[in-house]
C-alpha cells in the first residue's frame, strides 16, 4: 500500500470514528456551554467524559491534519511553503490535544 | 524546477452545481470546526485557572452574539457530519449519478439545518 492510499484509508477510518464522537460532543457542548463553573468542571472530571473528550480531540486533530494537508496539496504550488505548512500542521495536531488532555487530567472539582 | 501542475478544484472555471457548493462548504466548515475545537481546548484549559477566568467566557457565551456563535457551530458540525456520511457512501461506490448527487447534496444542505435543531433540542433536554 503506498503512502497516498494509506493516508486515504486513515482519513476514512478517522472519519467513521469521528462522526459518533462529534454527535456526542455537540450534544454535551449544548448542555454545558451556559452552565456554572462547577457544572462544567464536573462534566470534565467525569472519567467517561474525560475519555470521550480526549478521543474526540485526538481524532478531530488527526482527521483535520490529514484533510487540511489535502487542501495544501490543492492550493499551494511552492514545495518549501507546502512542507513548512504541513510540518506546522502536524506539530500543532499533536501538541494541542496533548496539552489539553494533560490539563484535563489535572482538573479537579 | 517550477511546478506547473494546475491547482484544483477549478472553482473559477467550472459551472457551479449543488455538489461544488457542498464540497466547498465541507472544506470551509472543516476549517471552522478545527478552529472552534482549538478555542474549546483553550477554554477547557482555562478551567484549571479557576472560576474568575471562566466567568468572562460564560458572560460571552450567554450573550446574544455568544448564542449565535454556538448555534453557528452546531450547524457547522451538523453539516460536516452529513457531508462526511455522503462522502463515505460515495466511497463505497454509490450515488455517482448526476441526479443522485444533486439529491444527496440537497439532503446535506437542508438536513444540516434539521440536524442542528435536533442536536440543540437534545442537548438542552440534558440540562
Amino acid at each position: 500500500m503506498n503512502i497516498v492510499t494509506k493516508k486515504w484509508v486513515f482519513l476514512k477510518i478517522s472519519s467513521l470514528i469521528l462522526i459518533p464522537l462529534m454527535i456526542w460532543f455537540i450534544i454535551n457542548f449544548i448542555s454545558i456551554y451556559d452552565q456554572s463553573y462547577s457544572e462544567v468542571v464536573r462534566f470534565f472530571t467525569n472519567p467517561i467524559n474525560k475519555l470521550l473528550f480526549s478521543f474526540f480531540i485526538i481524532f478531530a486533530y488527526f482527521f483535520s491534519a490529514l484533510s487540511i494537508s489535502e487542501v495544501f496539496e490543492d492550493y499551494i504550488t511552492d514545495h518549501t511553503i507546502k512542507n513548512v505548512a504541513n510540518r506546522l500542521l502536524f506539530v500543532s495536531a499533536i501538541v494541542i490535544p496533548l496539552l489539553t488532555i494533560i490539563l484535563i487530567l489535572n482538573l479537579n472539582l | 524546477m517550477e511546478n506547473k501542475s494546475p491547482l484544483s478544484p477549478h472553482i473559477q472555471i467550472y459551472r457551479w452545481h449543488i455538489s461544488s457548493l457542498v464540497s466547498i462548504s465541507h472544506r470551509i466548515t472543516g476549517i471552522i470546526n478545527i478552529v472552534a475545537i482549538t478555542l474549546i481546548c483553550i477554554l477547557t484549559s482555562f478551567l484549571i485557572f479557576g472560576e474568575t477566568n471562566y466567568e468572562l467566557i460564560k458572560f460571552f457565551l450567554k450573550s446574544i452574539i455568544g448564542k449565535f456563535v454556538v448555534l453557528g457551530l452546531v450547524w457547522s458540525f451538523s453539516f460536516q457530519i452529513l457531508s462526511e456520511i455522503r462522502h463515505l457512501i460515495m466511497d463505497m461506490g454509490y450515488g455517482y449519478e448526476l441526479q443522485t448527487t444533486r439529491i444527496s447534496g440537497l439532503i446535506v444542505i437542508f438536513g444540516s439545518f434539521i440536524l442542528t435543531i435536533l442536536l440543540y433540542i437534545t442537548g438542552k433536554s440534558l440540562v
